[in-house]
């Protein structure tokens, strides 16, 4: 399964011939027998033994192709060539160029009309987005995002803040074993501008804005990142349903009461700013609740999935943040997520024994020294440690229109945020 | 009969066939956009020249740290020991998670080594 990987990858760091054995997977966590039982059976790919392999890669001559220098460029051509609508639309499908679902034709009258919701001009580079840190990234301009943007469905307006989405280099399809969602939020005056949808149904498919920058920022993954190529640069296991919109939406600025700041002024820009906002994680759930009691006290048990390598999300309706300012006395954001890192808790014992993350990333980590962790490892089993490792890895959203006293709790994370004002 | 009803059929299939044919000649083509990214060139890097034989080598194994995996590359070294006693077999893990740089450890496999085996997976 990870042959494909392996062969696209190594031809991309310009070794094409690297010498590869493979075993069967995984192999996390085998007993001994099993990990012998490998080594001296087959290579599930070339049928040859696995140890025999190893050893010839390590011995047999390079030949000249192996030893060779200079560069193979790749040129992308700015058209395709010209073909019935039906030839394009099989073109663009069977070249995995959409999401599988049917797109807009990227004619160029339509691309040309898309360039009018911006000021900057269509050559004018716009980042570079690559489908994780180690693999290669491409480049894109502005006629190259308007491209995308109108095989999305969107339009002219819209383009500005997919513009911002693809000026922060982030992939809404991001690989790894474990199939990552994204999220997008959007914050400022383009939210009622793009007549946005942050109320009644704020995530689900009736807004036009919200549904197609949300698409769009797919479709430029995969194009302009070549992310979202299952086998080759994507390789989420179970795939995650989330990335068709990638969670859009904008935060409901209007309903924050006073002291309760939106996101991006959280995060220092101006409250009349337009800004988009990513977010990486892998879902959300609703556990149960109880309206007899107060919901802050609530919210520790709410978090008892969240691994403690993640940051936490809460999107919370806005019913539900009127409450914990009036009855509850939370005067701030701040104030609600600091509360919910003191009193967020997890035993060292069950943190270092239950979280596949922990052992994976917090563990190397903090045997290198890195603090909280190198002291929490010094702990006694039955310490309690905070769950969140900081508070600046809990989030709140407020989005919703009211119609119940509803809220979903996610591992969502913030990867970056960019000026739309900037691409008007 | 027959012969009449045969030159019929063929006259009818030949005349869907020109009208078909005109039909996909009248069809619009159209130009498209390229929606593809621009790729960065490749630069080709010649791979490390191989040792001509295992005996009196000293061949390290590198564990690149994921949770549980460690079992199988001291398992790979008792077996490669023993199928080649006369080469030297050194597992090392590499330091951090897998996403860090161990450039102490590719100092230490230049200077005392003769090969490297890297174990990637999970």
């Amino acid at each position: 399964m990870f042959e494909e990987l392996v062969k696209t990858y190594t031809f991309k760091k310009g070794m094409p011939n690297q010498r590869f054995t493979f075993v069967p997977h995984p192999i996390t966590g085998l007993p001994a027998a099993t990990c012998r039982r490998f080594l001296q059976g087959n290579d599930p790919v070339t049928g040859k033994p696995v140890l025999d392999e190893i050893v010839a890669a390590l011995t047999l001559p390079l030949s000249a192709e192996d030893s060779k220098k200079g560069f193979i460029e790749r040129p992308t051509p700015r058209m395709v060539p010209p073909d019935t609508e039906e030839n394009l639309h099989r073109l663009f499908l069977e070249n995995q160029w959409t999401d599988g679902l049917p797109i807009v034709l990227p004619t160029e009258a339509r691309v040309a009309e898309m360039l009018k919701g911006t000021s900057h001009a269509p050559d004018e580079p716009v980042g570079k987005m690559q489908p994780s840190s180690p693999h290669e990234a491409w480049n894109y301009d502005v006629e190259r995002v308007a491209v995308n943007a109108v095989m999305a469905g969107a339009r002219p307006e819209h383009l500005p803040v997919i513009l911002a989405l693809a000026s922060t280099g982030v992939p809404s399809l991001y690989t790894s074993t474990t199939s990552f969602a994204r999220m997008v939020v959007v914050n400022g005056p383009i939210r009622n501008e793009l007549r946005m949808n942050a109320g009644i149904g704020a995530l689900g498919p009736f807004n036009q804005a919200n549904s197609v920058i949300g698409r769009a920022w797919t479709l430029m993954s995969i194009n302009l990142s070549a992310s979202g190529k299952a086998g080759e640069t994507y390789m989420g296991s179970q795939g995650n349903n989330y990335n068709y919109n990638n969670l859009c939406m904008p935060e409901n600025e209007e309903e924050l009461p006073e002291g309760w700041k939106p996101f991006h002024v959280q995060l220092g820009y101006k409250p009349g700013e337009s800004v988009v906002s990513t977010f990486n994680g892998w879902g959300f759930i609703h556990p149960d609740q109880s309206f007899g009691k107060p919901f802050h006290t609530q919210i520790p048990f709410w978090l008892k999935f969240v691994s403690p390598f993640s940051p936490a999300m809460l999107l919370l309706d806005p019913t539900i943040i009127h409450q914990l300012k009036e009855r509850e006395g939370f005067d701030s954001k701040e104030q609600l997520i600091e509360w919910i890192h003191k009193n967020t808790k997890v035993s060292v014992g069950d943190w270092l024994d239950n979280f596949y993350s922990v052992q994976n990333f917090v563990h190397p980590v903090g045997r290198r020294g890195v603090e909280p962790f190198a002291s929490w490892l010094k702990l006694p089993r039955e310490e309690m440690i905070p769950q969140i490792a900081s508070p600046d890895n809990i989030h709140i959203l407020s989005v919703g229109g009211g119609t119940n006293l509803f809220w979903q709790a996610g591992d969502f994370g913030h990867v970056s945020s960019a000026s739309v004002d900037k691409w008007r | 009969m027959k012969k009449r009803m045969s030159l019929r059929l063929v006259l009818g299939f030949a005349a869907a066939a020109v009208l078909a044919g005109a039909g996909r000649a009248q069809e619009p083509k159209f130009t498209v956009h390229n929606p593809l990214g621009q790729p960065p060139a490749i630069a080709r890097v010649p791979m490390a020249p191989r040792i001509d034989s295992l005996e009196g080598k000293t061949i390290y194994i590198v564990d690149i740290g994921f949770t549980d995996t460690h079992q199988f590359f001291t398992e790979m070294r008792d077996l490669l020991g023993a199928k080649y006693p006369e080469t030297e077999w050194v597992v090392r893990t590499k330091i951090g998670t897998y996403f860090d740089d161990d450039p102490a450890l590719w100092a230490e496999i230049k200077e005392k080594g003769h090969g490297m085996i890297m174990g990637i997976g999970h």
